[in-house]
């Protein structure tokens, strides 16, 4: 009596837990195949943004990258882009801010002067389709090209320092112009600008 | 003072704005099949409620564990498993030790192990890269979101079940456009937790 | 002859007859979630088919040797395997479709089609009527969110696939991408299926999610729930 009863709680206890192992294994096995690959694809993105926000200052070609950096008052991450002969022409600040329903990621190429030269956004996964999420299109990102120092959001117009928000998106708007104003601050700390302005 | 205005932007931001079942579409299930009746809703918003705190607080440091060993990729499995193994063991606990309470909401338990709500919420504490506090916030407001969307949904219905509705509209059709409409009322909360705390 | 007769109808069930969301009204979660897109919601169709033939496979290969006491938390682990393994596939080659789906992706894991497929047909079945049922059903599941996802593009965004289409794409609805017109595309979309299942005297679509749950058979809640629920149906209809 005793031992069918231990068998009835063993037996399935005993299949239950080949099952767990067994698929254990096989998630291990396609981890080992899938990561590098996955690892690889953050990688090559992370080289192609690089590229898309820094790939010129003026006339003169960027021809490497530094690694990343942490600037310390603001505590951004940044690279240096180098010229031919490894002289520092331009920033790449990645920056976030909170934006509708979560964090808005932008990366932004800057010269010495603190001018914006490339902007892409990284991440806006978070907001809404079709609103929020329109701040990766190539019509919202080309307002970012050419302005410098402190920016703010406005509704209509897209000149001097203002930016001209999303319609229907002014929340993911202001969040991407505070995430770049940031950025900005962490350049100018870079280049000593901070001091001169 | 910092530290708290962010976790109670955590909460009001999970209960209003992104709120689990009307803009996340979390839950559905539960929100158009037990809602159908005042206090059947609230019992299962109160049973998921509970579920999903408790399951936050065993999962965050299972998941600490998990990616320490780099077996993140176990995360899935090992999480529903958790939560299934979690709802049972509630439901065991509550009727030995308190039986009013399961009384309450024991009957909702079962049917919470396979609710994505749950599961949601403490996978997208991760994906967020939430501490131990702001996921805790993060699960309760997602609860309480729930809850609202139950309650004022079920009010909703109990006052529709008088209405002449047209024929090919009764049953799930109608109760999906009500549905519709209180979703536009939760659009209004748009950027309000942004200007409290902007 | 009979037999390949009858394996088509299981395949074919799924796709109209018993389609799982506008017949059975099961996973409406990602129903509503992932269709803001044409291509999200063929991505989610399609790794939620995949999830359901392979796990519908497993399942009905192991159903002797699974005991029946555990056999739940025994599906639960094969499904949440599969979807890890769609998981990482999708990360390491569509890494675009990952960020589209995000969270719904794991909680291919929930869907209450694939435990519901599991419990109701692939834990009684043999392998290939388990595999073809889990096809039919994964192609219904994919249509019905290609339909929701095509309505709420063009009209929300004015495109199709990403391609804008004339006029539409200036004057865009964007309601029907926003949440709310998730809930007004399927409910219309249920209001025209069930005016077509009447005229051909099949039974509205109702919500069954009770009786599809695997939970069911333990669930007081319905098994209280059912015979009122009845009542209700029958008073509106």
């Amino acid at each position: 009596m005793k031992n069918g009863k231990a068998k009835a709680i063993l037996g399935p206890t005993l299949a239950l837990f080949l099952i767990c192992l067994i698929a254990t294994v096989l998630l291990a096995l396609t981890n080992e195949a899938t990561a590098t690959k996955i690892e690889q694809n953050a990688a090559d993105t992370a080289i192609a943004s690089r590229a898309a926000v820094l790939s010129k200052v003026g006339d003169v070609d960027v021809a490497s990258y530094g690694d990343d950096k942490t600037e310390e008052n603001t505590g951004l991450v940044y690279n240096e882009g180098f010229d031919d002969a490894g002289n520092v022409i331009g920033y790449i600040v990645t920056s976030a801010a909170k934006g509708y329903g979560g964090d808005v990621k932008v990366m932004i190429g800057y010269d010495l002067d603190g001018t914006i030269v490339g902007f892409t956004v990284l991440d806006c996964s978070n907001e809404t389709p079709g609103l929020g999420q329109n701040s990766k299109t190539p019509a919202f990102m080309e307002r970012f090209l050419g302005k410098s120092g402190t920016l703010t959001v406005d509704k209509n117009s897209n000149d001097g320092q203002n930016i001209q928000a999303i319609t229907a998106a002014t929340i993911t708007s202001k969040a991407v112009v505070k995430a770049v104003n940031e950025a900005t601050l962490a350049v100018l700390n870079l280049t000593g600008g901070a001091d001169n302005g | 003072m910092e530290l708290t205005k962010g976790l109670i932007a955590i909460l009001l931001t999970a209960i209003l704005t992104q709120n689990f079942v009307l803009s996340k579409f979390l839950g559905i299930c539960p929100f158009l099949g037990v809602s159908k009746k005042l206090n059947t809703a609230v019992g299962m918003s109160a049973a998921v409620i509970f579920v999903m705190a408790l399951a936050t607080a065993v999962t965050y440091p299972i998941n600490l564990f998990l990616e320490s060993k780099e077996l993140g990729y176990l995360q899935t499995i090992v999480f529903i498993l958790v939560i299934a193994a979690l709802v049972q063991l509630v439901e065991i606990i509550l009727k030995k030790y308190i039986p009013a309470l399961y009384s309450a909401l024991g009957i909702y338990l079962p049917l919470i192990t396979t609710n994505c709500a749950v599961l949601g919420v403490v996978i997208l504490n991760v994906d967020n890269g939430y501490n131990f506090g702001q996921s805790m916030f993060n699960s309760v407001g997602a609860g309480l979101g729930f809850m609202l969307a139950m309650v004022m949904f079920a009010g909703v219905r109990e006052r529709m079940e008088s209405c002449d509705i047209p024929k090919f509209m009764r049953g799930l059709p109608i109760t999906l456009v009500a549905a519709s409409l209180v979703s536009v009322s939760f659009l209004g909360f748009t950027g309000i937790v942004e200007h409290i705390f902007g | 002859m009979a037999e390949k007769k009858s394996l088509f109808k299981e395949f074919s069930k799924g796709i109209v007859i018993e389609n799982p969301v506008l017949r059975l009204v099961l996973g409406t979660c990602p129903t509503l979630a992932t269709t803001t897109s044409v291509r999200s919601a063929l991505g989610m169709g399609l790794a939620a088919s995949i999830v359901l033939v392979c796990s519908n496979i497993v399942i009905s290969a192991l159903r002797k040797v699974i005991p029946s006491k555990v056999r739940i938390p025994a599906y639960i682990v094969v499904i949440a395997s599969f979807v890890t393994i769609v998981q990482m596939l999708v990360k390491a080659f569509t890494p675009e479709l990952d960020e589209q789906l995000g969270v719904f992706l794991p909680l291919i894991v929930v869907n209450c089609i694939i435990l519901g497929r599991a419990e109701a047909f692939a834990g009684k079945n043999p392998v290939l009527a388990s595999a073809v049922d889990g096809l039919g059903m994964g192609i219904g599941f994919t249509a019905a969110l290609f339909l929701m996802g095509t309505v709420r593009e063009v009209l929300g965004a004015g495109s199709f696939l990403g391609m804008s289409i004339p006029f539409l794409s200036q004057n865009p609805m964007l309601i029907f991408i926003l949440p709310p017109g998730g809930f007004f595309v399927f409910g219309m979309l249920m209001a025209c299926v069930n005016k077509l299942a009447e005229s051909r005297g099949k039974p509205r679509a109702q919500l069954r999610g009770c009786d599809a749950c695997p939970m069911a058979a333990t669930c007081k809640l319905h098994n209280e729930a059912a015979p009122e629920q009845a009542n209700g149906e029958e008073a509106t209809a």
